[in-house]
């Protein structure tokens, strides 16, 4: 929560935007209704600052700019004079189309833009009533702008009017600019957090202190749902500045005064581990089972037409199985987080994308009702949807409840990498054909993967899949396994959109047909689409030879409200496996318009990015039912000399917002293995695309 | 066993009880509370624990503080705001997450250093020991371009 105190030192002009149960309402600070906490959204001081309380979390993807630009803009106010700050956690914050307090599926600006605009702008129109009363001039004779009230004659600082202005009433329906008045929404103004975070002054999760605060790391154990069973800590309490050495149900927590004491306390210790299913399995034991689970009946979760008449009947057809593996979100900052379980209240530090969840879980823990924990909301070194899993802030908090003291634990990259909750492996069965003319007329997709939100985001891209094929079946066959799973960036599109493009260009290739040709008769009907699949194929070059590989590939996906398309120019060097991406050519379309232009190609050069690395490089391996790779040198991510030069082009269309930072993610790792299949007649059906896979294809 | 050590950090002298064979990285961070340097994977692979010591850039996480006694060490902190590198990077918008920035920024100012006028390719060489996984490698390679022709961006 705000603090009263800090309210007070704020001072000036405060709203608030609160979520009743009839939707989103603007209030002023103090006009608080009945039964519900007081929360406080932007500020403009006497000094004429305006702050911003960001009920989302910043990893990386610029939301700390995106939702202050929107007050700005309405409330016409100087971009250098804008701070942002984190909002606390609380019902007060949730996302009003999500129902909780959580940063995901690309949707903060989408879900929020309306609201801040609207906030901005009764700021605005409040300011101008005062000033019109001080000044004794009619309202129509004054302007706001630029952080000014203007009377002709002379200019006034918005923070002049701030204490005369809260006491206006809210305007019911406040005037929202018209497009053409805009001076930030689709300009690029500088990322707010840019500053501190090139002075190494933003404070992460990791970089959080308080007083008298213990270190606490956790050995976990070797493979997937273990649990300790015996522990020897004897030695390990022995190592200087050990504190205290004790069983949590994820693994055994060595505190200490320092981290390093931590560490060394944890080398000698003895760990007895329960079994578990998957103790002893490799790699190839999960290729096994899953390629098994394949064979069951699972859940029909879309059908048109009749897919298995029309492939039986088709002259061009395809039958493919891809595997792709688990992957680790390699946030650069592990997990961690800092707790403080006192007896009457409780503090928390965390780099979370699920404020609601840290609250939920604070509330589980110590014991304590809502109003008594306080949730601090770091800079995220990277999220990716692992950031909204809660484990590392709960084995905080029962490591501090127990010792009754502010406990920073950090993961290591080794138990950061073990911990778990990848993209989860997925093995899918796909079905395609085309007629004599080479038009895709049957899809039947059938994918065994752990499902996550209950199945629905294991089958996002395809149960919603924008081409026009007239018989479709869609199918998911759910596996349970004790390896954890979790969100992580674009979701089920990672895959789906690898198995649909990669199948499709199967079929332009058995059937002769062009790779763009293919798509766009399938998208005819839908011109958002196939202007995206016909642009990037124009800025691209297609059917000219690449700029700079040696074969060019094509794939398109639809997710998260956006069409993305992506074309790759890639060489190969068949000798030694080795795929080499020179450039990639990106096009997206948002929705009606880009709040801020760079914040868009930011996302899609850091999606092509990851989705290249995932493409080419990146896949959890098993030894034992554990997690074989421990660190950097055994998950290597993409480096600098092998980013390919990225060109960004971004489109707009009269529909609703789209979200920015998932969709410029799916397209690239079909995108390459197209290029493969066309310039190299490599049938890839498997990621990561490594050289000693490649290797086995040529 | 612990011992106290005296380390010279951005020209100031810090006195510290630690573990001989500490890293010198959870020295400076959790220690001295110079947290712009960052723990990123404790084997020097990512880079994101990257100092200057005696001009040079290392990884801090495989040095201990033993190593590093009486030398003069430069973290992020130590940059000033003004130098042509953390300008071009505000000016290229490098960050997005921004947590491996310190690390990329002291390898660009180590490298400038030692060759003020590096080409593409050196660039490349170089910062390709570190890693970002919001991939940020071309505006990191077109800031440290900026800076190198002397700060004209």
């Amino acid at each position: 929560m705000i603090t009263r105190r800090e309210l007070l030192r704020l001072g000036g002009f405060t709203l608030s935007v609160m979520l009743m149960p009839e939707g989103y309402k603007i209030l002023k600070a103090g006009e608080t209704p009945k039964g519900y906490a007081p929360n406080l959204w932007i500020n403009l001081s006497r000094d004429n600052y305006l702050t911003v309380f960001v009920n989302k979390s910043e990893m990386g993807q610029g939301v700390y700019t995106g939702l202050p630009m929107l007050v700005a803009e309405e409330l016409d106010f100087p971009w250098e004079r804008v701070r942002v700050r984190p909002a606390p956690a609380g019902r007060p914050y949730v996302d009003p189309k999500m129902g909780i307090q959580l940063t995901g599926g690309s949707t903060s600006v989408k879900n929020m833009y309306e609201i801040l605009r609207l906030a901005g702008a009764s700021m605005r129109e409040m300011l101008l009533s005062s000033a019109s009363k001080k000044l004794n001039l009619p309202k129509e004779k004054l302007r706001a702008e630029g952080g000014y009230i203007l009377t002709g004659e002379r200019k006034y600082a918005y923070g002049e009017f701030s204490e005369l202005a809260r006491k206006e009433p809210l305007p019911s329906k406040p005037r929202l600019k018209e497009e053409r008045e805009f001076i930030y929404i689709g300009k690029s103004p500088p990322r707010l957090d840019v500053p501190e975070k090139v002075e190494g002054k933003a404070v992460f999760g990791i970089d959080a202190f308080e007083e008298g605060m213990l270190y606490a790391v956790v050995e976990r154990p070797p493979y997937f749902g273990a649990k300790p069973m015996k522990v020897e800590t004897g030695e390990a309490k022995k190592v200087p500045g050990i504190v205290d050495v004790f069983t949590l149900s994820s693994g055994v927590a060595v505190c200490g005064e320092s981290f390093w004491s931590c560490q060394k306390g944890r080398e000698r210790l003895k760990v007895e581990w329960s079994e578990s299913f998957v103790k002893g399995w490799e790699d190839k034991d999960f290729e096994k089972y899953f390629r098994q689970k394949l064979k069951e009946r699972g859940e029909v979760v879309r059908v048109k037409g009749s897919p298995q008449s029309s492939f039986e009947k088709a002259p061009f057809k395809v039958e493919e199985t891809y595997i792709q593996p688990y992957l680790y979100h390699a946030t650069m900052e592990p997990m961690s987080c800092l707790a403080w379980v006192k007896k009457e209240e409780c503090l928390v530090y965390a780099p979370t994308q699920s404020q609601t969840w840290v609250l939920e879980t604070a509330k589980r823990i110590s014991g304590l009702p809502e109003s008594k924990i306080r949730v601090i909301t770091t800079y995220l070194g990277g999220g990716f949807g692992r950031k909204a899993n809660v484990e590392f802030v709960a084995e905080a908090l029962e490591i501090s409840k127990r010792l009754g003291k502010p406990v920073k634990l950090i993961y290591t990259r080794e138990d950061d990498l073990k911990s778990g909750y990848f993209r989860p492996y997925s093995a899918t069965l796909i079905r395609a054909s085309a007629d004599r003319e080479g038009n895709i007329n049957s899809l039947s997709f059938k994918i065994a993967v752990q499902p996550l939100l209950g199945g629905r985001a294991s089958v996002e891209g395809v149960e919603n899949i924008p081409y026009a094929i007239p018989n479709l079946h869609v199918e998911r066959v759910d596996v349970e396994l004790p390896v954890s799973f979790w969100f992580w960036r674009s979701v089920g599109s990672t895959h789906n959109a690898f198995s649909i493009e990669r199948v499709i260009d199967r079929l332009a290739y058995e059937a002769k047909r062009d790779a763009v040709d293919i798509r766009l008769k399938l998208l005819k009907d839908n011109p958002v689409a196939y202007r995206v699949v016909q642009t990037a194929a124009e800025k691209a070059g297609w059917g000219s030879r690449p700029k700079r590989g040696e074969a060019m590939g094509i794939a398109y996906h639809f997710s998260f409200g956006s069409h993305a398309c992506h074309v790759a120019e890639v060489s190969l060097d068949r000798k030694s496996g080795k795929v080499r991406v020179h450039r990639v050519v990106a096009v997206m379309d948002v929705g009606p318009l880009v709040v801020h232009p760079d914040l868009l190609v930011s996302q899609v050069e850091s999606g092509v990015i990851m989705g290249l690395s995932m493409a080419l490089k990146e896949e959890v391996r098993f030894k034992g039912g554990g997690v074989e790779n421990t660190n950097f040198h055994t998950y290597p991510l993409l480096t600098m000399s092998e980013a390919p030069q990225i060109e960004v082009h971004i489109l707009t269309s009269n529909r609703q917002m789209g979200g920015v930072g998932e969709p410029g993610l799916p397209p690239t790792a079909p995108a390459v293995a197209n290029a493969l299949l066309w310039g190299y007649g490599i049938k890839v059906n498997r990621l990561p695309m490594s050289p000693e896979y490649i290797k086995t294809l040529t | 066993m612990l011992k106290d050590f005296s380390l010279r950090i951005n020209g100031r002298t810090y006195k510290v009880t630690a573990f001989e064979e500490e890293p010198l990285l959870w020295v400076i961070r959790e220690r001295l509370r110079l947290t712009g340097t960052k723990f990123g994977c404790g084997m020097g692979i990512c880079g994101a624990c990257t100092v200057l010591l005696e001009g040079k850039a290392v990884r801090s996480c495989l040095l201990t503080v033993r190593d590093a006694v009486d030398k003069p060490i430069v973290t992020i902190e130590g940059v000033p705001s003004n130098h042509p590198l953390k300008r071009a990077w505000i000016e290229h918008q490098v960050p997005q997450c921004g947590y491996c920035q310190p690390g990329q920024l002291m390898e660009a100012y180590a490298l400038l250093l030692e060759n003020p006028r590096p080409t593409r390719q050196q660039i490349i060489e170089r910062l390709s020991s570190h890693l970002c996984r919001c991939g940020t490698y071309g505006r990191i390679l077109m800031a440290v371009e900026a800076a190198s022709r002397g700060g004209k961006t």
